[in-house]
């Protein structure tokens, strides 16, 4: 079980790597409009 | 005087050292150009002008802080009043700009823990974006390490004490430390501002137990996880901890997202016009500018959807056709969009739906009638109903006694088992919620009141809501308020001899030549009776020597006709009366018109003023619910008689003068009666105003002047009835909120005195507590019975 000494802080820095990539997310501004994304499926391509 | 303003001054500046410095720029607001911007005079007395500015609140976060805000500033010298709303996160100030100007009360606000900024829509916007952003960001940073910390726990919760080794479990709980950090200093570090600030004013609000709650539960699982043999025990809850404060976050979000939904409707009116419009050059080129620079007689192009700016006149259009289309249900209530064309008026607020259009502006700003309808509703958002002053007031010394009884258990606990009595208390103090109760008014209330816009009903003060949910008298002021002003032809009796359709064409023939009301009732009478049998719009009968003689009839004669010759009058009995001839005045109940000929008496026209449609519907359906119903009127007898028969009203009142009305106002009161009373406003305010509740017909009437808790604004009579009904549902939502907040706090709050809510059960008690409350006010924001199905069932009949 001596692996879990390495596993666990590698959890804690990958739980906090990927909070920065949501806070980057969420001031990029991606969660602001969520239905304008699923509507532009429907949309003709504009080429 | 100015030892006062000096002392007043000390103070301020003594206050903003403590807090972060004044903002510098808030300076150039001290000139009267720029704080004109957010601000209009009040007051009427010329030696003392009075100034009322609008801000933008932020950091407000229970209905207490209102009240310290307001508190505070009204301390400040040259300050007259102030008034904050909670929900819209806004303050009336009304201050003197002899004694104070705008950077002081900035500053002042400050010094108070909160910020504010003049309310202007721009920054409005780029505010909300920004808190929005944070607010998300806080929770889903809670979110995310909520999961983490819960993973770390899980082991425990599967194992049996000692089959994990000891090194191991540490490792886990140093892990769940680290991530729950950025919850206990970021995600909560909210709760703890405010409630840090409420004690260093001596207040006490719904943040000071969550801060408590979430600090000492920090504080009982980091002892353990350093030292697991010390007092604190060894037992950690950061899993606990993470998710209360995921749960409070979720529960703040979704109230927000709530509460913005109730209240869309008023924003999105308050909002519609837009912040910049194009404004046609000397040389006929266009330039965007702020609507705070459009002046009067300035020629703005409007596109299609957007609203126009002001009142004005269309000048041209852009395209080939000289009309366009547009939507003034706001102002009017109609639905269908209106024709207008070139050099119609438009009105501000309204939508262009046709086509681009240029508009000479004759009307801006707060003297539109828009503008009114505007401030109306600013107004009535910010008055606080009785029943929730009563909530504040009960909020203060509960959170009291929350506190209390957290002590209380833990003192109790405290030999057993430190840990425990600990996180005993911080599940007392978490689970209960206060909000639900300071809630459940406002929330009921402001989500009816944007109901009633939608339908273009305007209320002044939030309070009339609860007073209209328990009338139990409908009086109808004046005839006028049931008919409306033009008159219609209710019986034609003819000579022997005669068709109705020759003696109503005879009629028309002369009538059209005049413009008085009665005239023209005969004429649109005869024309509808055309349009029934498809024939051509104008009489064929040709008359000369046409003489009108003002107030009494017209007189002709007929030229060339192959039927008819000689003279015709029409006309009062004694205008169509000669020497030889006398006319029969049979009926007495109506208003006559007659028609006479060289020969004598042709016709009489009754007339009557016509019901507005709906009425008797409407009456019928105030008298299924139980309401009294009565009419008080000014006009003569037979005239109240006929209108009242005509609608179905027993009870009526005719020939008063507004001291009859009033002497029958108090009979009624004193007999312990709840009184409607439904007037136009304008001539009637005193009658309105001694009224249990009050409604005034808005049509044409400028809204400042009409002294009426509810102003209908398309007077519509058929919405009254909707409207009683809307504000007992609105009444009863109230009762099962408030009934819910408090059979709520009366069952949790013994559950976790008695150790029986962990501190998680008792965060995600308290989110549901008050997301109830919000969501069940939230079901006001339609109107129950919709007023197409009524409008269906009476053509129905």
């Amino acid at each position: 079980m001596d692996i879990l000494f390495i596993l666990i802080p590698l959890s804690v820095v990958m739980a906090l790597v990927i909070l920065g990539g949501l806070w980057w997310a969420v001031y990029g501004g991606q969660f602001e409009d969520i239905e304008e994304e699923g509507r532009r499926i429907f949309e003709e391509d504009k080429d | 005087m100015h030892n006062i303003v000096w002392n007043e001054l000390l103070l301020t500046t003594s206050l903003t050292t403590e807090t972060p410095s004044p903002n510098p720029s808030w300076k150039i607001l001290d000139t009267q150009d720029q704080w004109q911007r957010f601000s209009q005079p009040v007051g009427d007395d010329p030696t003392q002008p009075l100034v009322q500015s609008s801000l933008l609140l932020d950091g407000l976060r229970c209905a207490a802080c209102s009240g310290i805000v307001e508190r505070g500033l009204s301390g400040l010298s040259g300050i007259i009043s102030a008034r904050v709303s909670m929900s819209k996160k806004r303050a009336v100030v009304v201050w003197s700009p002899a004694l104070t100007n705008p950077s002081t009360i900035l500053a002042a606000i400050q010094a108070l823990g909160y910020s504010a900024s003049p309310a202007s829509h721009n920054e409005n916007q780029l505010n909300a974006t920004a808190k929005n952003r944070s607010a998300f960001w806080r929770w889903l940073v809670a979110g995310f390490c909520m999961m983490q910390v819960m993973m770390y726990a899980s082991p425990s919760y599967f194992t049996k004490a000692g089959d994990i080794a000891s090194d191991i479990s540490h490792l886990l709980n140093w892990a769940s430390w680290l991530l729950s950090l950025p919850v206990m200093l970021f995600s909560s570090s909210t709760f703890f501002s405010n409630a840090f600030r409420d004690l260093k004013l001596k207040q006490i609000s719904m943040d000071l137990p969550v801060a408590l709650g979430i600090g000492i539960t920090f504080i009982v699982s980091s002892a353990a996880t350093f030292d697991p043999s010390g007092w604190w025990g060894n037992v950690v809850y950061f899993d606990s901890l993470t998710m209360f404060v995921f749960f409070l976050l979720s529960a703040r979000l979704i109230e927000v997202k709530l509460h913005s939904k109730t209240l869309g409707a008023m924003e999105s009116l308050v909002s519609r016009i837009p912040e910049n419009i194009e404004r046609q050059n000397t040389d006929r080129s266009y330039s965007r500018v702020l609507n705070s620079q459009l002046n009067i007689g300035d020629i703005v192009r409007v596109h299609i959807g957007e609203a126009f700016p002001g009142d004005g006149k269309l000048v041209s259009t852009d395209a080939g056709s000289n009309s366009t289309k547009v939507d003034e249900s706001l102002l009017t209530g109609e639905s269908t969009p209106i024709h207008k064309n070139v050099h119609d008026k438009v009105i501000a607020g309204s939508y262009n739906l046709g086509q681009t259009v240029n508009i000479v502006l004759e009307n801006i700003g707060e003297s539109t009638q828009y503008g009114q309808i505007v401030n109306l509703i600013n107004q009535a958002a910010i008055e606080k109903p009785r029943l929730s002053q009563l909530a504040d007031r009960v909020a203060r010394p509960f959170l009291f006694f929350v506190i209390l009884s957290a002590v209380v258990a833990a003192t109790l606990l405290w030999n057993i088992d430190h840990g425990r009595a600990l996180m005993t208390a911080a599940a007392v103090l978490i689970v209960t919620c206060p909000c639900a109760l300071s809630l459940a008014t406002p929330a009921a209330m402001l989500a009816s009141a944007s109901a009633f816009v939608k339908r273009g009903i305007l209320i002044r003060r939030l309070q009339a809501i609860e007073s209209i949910a328990n009338i139990d008298t409908v009086i109808f002021d004046k005839t006028g308020t049931l008919t409306d002003n033009h008159i219609e032809i209710k019986s034609i009796r003819y000579k022997s001899g005669i068709t109705e359709a020759n003696a109503l064409e005879m009629a028309a023939a002369i009538a059209q030549h005049s413009m008085h009301p009665i005239s023209r009732a005969l004429l649109s009478a005869y024309q509808q009776s055309l349009l029934q049998h498809d024939l051509p719009k104008n009489p064929s009968i040709e008359l000369t020597d046409i003489h009108e003689e003002v107030g009494a009839g017209i007189s002709a004669k007929f030229n060339n006709h192959a039927l008819y010759s000689g003279g015709l009058a029409l006309g009062s009995a004694k205008f169509c009366t000669d020497d030889s001839h006398v006319i029969p005045v049979a009926d007495k109940h109506y208003q006559q018109v007659f028609l006479a000929n060289d020969d004598g008496w042709l016709a009489t026209f009754n007339l009557q003023e016509a019901i507005k449609g709906n009425v008797a519907h409407s009456i019928s359906q105030l008298k299924e619910a139980k309401l009294e119903v009565e009419l008080l009127s000014g006009d003569q007898l037979h005239t109240v008689e006929n209108t009242a028969h005509a609608i179905g009203i027993t009870q009526f009142q005719a020939a008063c003068s507004p001291q009859d009305k009033l002497l029958r106002l108090q009979t009624l009161k004193q007999l312990g009666k709840k009184i409607l009373m439904i007037g136009d406003g304008l001539n009637d305010g005193p009658i309105l105003a001694s009224a249990h509740v009050s409604i005034a017909m808005g049509k044409g009437v400028p809204l400042t002047l009409a002294h009426a808790d509810y102003v209908l604004l398309n007077g519509d009579i058929s919405q009254i009835p909707q409207l009683i009904q809307h504000a007992q549902k609105t009444m009863r939502v109230i009762k099962q909120n408030i009934t819910w907040a408090i059979v709520y706090n009366a069952v949790c709050i013994p559950l976790a005195f008695f150790g029986l809510l962990t501190a998680w059960q008792a965060g995600l008690g308290m989110a549901i507590s008050s997301i109830i409350v919000v969501a069940n006010a939230l079901r006001l924001t339609q109107f129950s019975t919709p007023a197409l199905a009524s409008d269906a069932s009476l053509k129905a009949k």
